[in-house]
């Protein structure tokens, strides 16, 4: 039983005759991991199974070693904000986070300012006082993940944690990630704003009808999808003589003039072929000024494999 | 230990002040409101009678049946009222007298004396009997039942309707210490609600009684009376708790197992004798200190539903009625283990 890896093996549940996830093998390094999928897809289902909220049908979890069957052990080192908006009845912020310390044995003192300093984090300081029920949605989403980091856990599961955050908190709150990720913790986090999971994500976990369909390091992901040629924008200031010389050098599938006038669109299925005729394009003397992967992000490979619903 | 307590101060304030459960209240506190009605009543009696003339009840004792309506009039002299009236072929006279201590009524039919009614102004010992009754048959069966409904089931189903029950799963908690905790929380609360609201309704009892009548009970049996009382309450509290806590973990629907409850509490008199001891109301009846009143005259479902299972001696249904708790209570932490959280379905 590996303790730095979260592991499902052969996990399926179901809700009656509705299907959550089927058949699910993972194996989850710490780093930051995004799950990403269209509505429905399964991600909160497995993130839940990881909190113990739900229960596997058949297979098993385990979340460094620990089952969630004893969330006495596991809650200690896993902190979860979940999707679900509401929020005990007239409890204050504050309140709200230093209850869920005094469950986990702080001493009240350390219990308050455990919770200040969770609060400031996700910069909520001036509303700690004020009841959850008057908070905006933004709020609300940051007073969760204010209880779910204030005992520093080691796995922090976060279900769309960038909903409702205006861009300076999102910016502050990717910071957080990726300040836990460099910890050597667990972030586990969904999301269905893909061109920031592009950003902070160490790996992907592409879902979709609950089955997982592609996993690992985004680049090594794309690396593994075949039938769709790479694509790349080649900037240079001679984009029809680069096309001329690439078709010469290189197995390309298609070269374009990037509309934006930023140079070349190349779509090729022999990367490191591709890759020695650019050198060598560039050593000649012909001016290559950078060369862009256009679809090693995870908009790209949600597109590939799961396709336009996102 | 501290986990549980952790727990119950986290949920007492909810246990106590829960919009839901507010009614809860007005089922404590209906004793207490209709046994110091009952006092204001007696004492407005008492300065009304303390006015009237009193004919000794020796006197009134002395009038044979077929005395004429003339010489009792002739011996007891002028009564407080005098009242007559003809249904069919028969003139009626009631002559109403006071002996100091009861209300007298002579009863004439055409004139000849026919029966002599006496009702005690105020007695305690059927005060007593009175407040055994609703005890027995209000505030026990129908008060702590909805009450405990009210806040057991609201501790897990209300959270669940509220979508707040994941918090509590996300607690580096055991589930059982979960379902204990919440427990604790529930039955401090309906402890301090229905055992207060039974320490409130005895004391309105005790309120109006006679000086010389409280003096002779404190000497005697009210303070064991009184300790009998609060205990049933609070043990009711602990049964009917531990019940509807764990239907709060199974059932969405709180009608159904108050209704099946209601049922097998009151069928089980008639239900075979080892039946009858998973009954949190078996054991509570043989805790009062006064048999509550059953009136023969009553219909026969009432008398079926009202009449007590065979008694079990309080040594023995005290620790009859915890081991039926702590039964329902593992139970309750077995199903606590399995549940998740699945918000849609609520």
């Amino acid at each position: 039983m590996s303790h730095d890896l979260i592991l499902f093996d052969g996990v399926s549940k179901f809700y009656g005759e509705v299907l959550g996830v089927n058949k699910v093998d993972l194996q989850i390094p710490p780093g930051i991991t995004s799950l990403v999928g269209p509505n429905g897809s399964g991600k909160t289902t497995l993130m839940n199974l990881m909190a113990g909220l739900i229960h596997p049908g058949s297979g098993s979890v385990y979340v460094r070693g620990i089952s969630p069957f004893a969330p006495e052990k596991l809650m200690r080192i896993l902190g979860y904000a979940t999707q679900y908006d509401a929020a005990p009845r007239g409890i204050t912020g504050l309140d709200f986070v230093r209850a869920g310390l005094l469950l986990h044995g702080f001493p009240p003192a350390e219990a308050a300012r455990r919770a200040e300093a969770a609060i400031a984090t996700v910069s909520l300081t001036h509303a700690a006082q004020r009841k959850i029920a008057a908070y905006s949605k933004g709020m609300r989403q940051r007073i969760r993940l204010a209880q779910a980091i204030a005992h520093d856990p080691a796995v922090l599961v976060l279900d769309e944690p960038l909903n409702g955050l205006d861009p300076l908190v999102r910016a502050e709150t990717i910071a957080l990630f990726r300040n836990y990720a460099a910890r050597g913790h667990h972030v586990i986090l969904s999301s269905h704003v893909l061109q920031e999971v592009d950003v902070f994500s160490d790996q992907v976990i592409l879902i979709a009808n609950g089955r997982i369909v592609a996993e690992g390091a985004i680049r090594s992901v794309r690396d593994e999808i075949h039938e769709h040629p790479s694509q790349f924008l080649l900037q240079c200031r001679q984009p029809a003589r680069v096309a001329a010389l690439l078709f010469e050098q290189a197995e390309i599938l298609e070269a374009r003039i990037d509309p934006a006038g930023s140079g070349l669109r190349v779509l090729t299925r022999q990367r490191a072929a591709f890759a020695d005729a650019i050198q060598r394009i560039a050593l000649s003397g012909v001016a290559i000024d950078g060369l862009l992967p256009v679809d090693e992000n995870v908009d790209a490979l949600y597109e590939y494999l799961i396709g336009g619903g996102k | 230990m501290n986990q549980i307590w952790i727990i119950a101060r986290l949920e007492i304030r909810r246990a106590f002040f829960s919009r839901r459960a507010l009614w809860v209240y007005l089922l404590a506190l209906f004793p207490a409101a209709l046994f110091l009605g009952r006092g204001v009543s007696v004492n407005y009696d008492r300065r009304e009678y303390a006015a009237k003339p009193v004919t000794p009840a020796t006197l009134l004792d002395r009038l044979p049946t077929g005395t004429t309506d003339k010489d009792a009039l002739a011996a007891a002299g002028p009564p407080i009222r005098d009242r007559q009236w003809r249904r069919g072929k028969v003139e009626h006279r009631s002559l109403h007298y006071f002996d100091g201590y009861n209300r007298v009524w002579l009863q004439f039919e055409n004139g000849a004396l026919q029966s002599t009614r006496r009702v005690p102004l105020h007695s305690f010992a059927q005060d007593s009997r009175i407040y055994a009754g609703v005890f027995q048959y209000f505030y026990l069966r129908l008060a702590v039942f909805f009450g405990c409904l009210g806040i057991f089931l609201n501790l897990f189903r209300g959270e669940m309707i509220d979508k707040s029950l994941h918090y509590w799963f996300l607690a580096p908690v055991r589930r059982e210490i979960l379902v204990l905790g919440k427990y604790c929380a529930g039955l401090i609360a309906a402890a301090v609600i229905f055992g207060g609201g039974a320490l409130l309704s005895f004391g309105a009892l005790l309120s109006y009684q006679t000086t010389a009548d409280i003096e002779t009970y404190l000497r005697t049996e009210a303070l064991a009376h009184g300790f009998w009382y609060v205990l049933a309450a609070v043990l009711g509290c602990a049964g009917y708790g531990s019940v509807f806590l764990a239907a709060g973990l199974v059932l969405r629907n709180p009608i159904i197992p108050a209704l099946v409850m209601l049922l097998w509490e009151s069928i089980n008199g008639f239900l075979p004798e080892l039946l009858q001891k998973l009954s949190v109301l078996h054991y509570l009846q043989s805790l009062c200190p006064v048999p509550a009143p059953l009136d023969p005259s009553a219909p026969p479902l009432a008398r079926m539903i009202l009449s007590p299972a065979a008694p079990a001696s309080a040594w023995t249904a005290l620790p009859g009625l915890l081991v039926v708790t702590a039964l329902v209570l593992y139970l309750a932490t077995r199903t606590a283990r399995r549940l998740e959280i699945n918000y849609g379905a609520e």
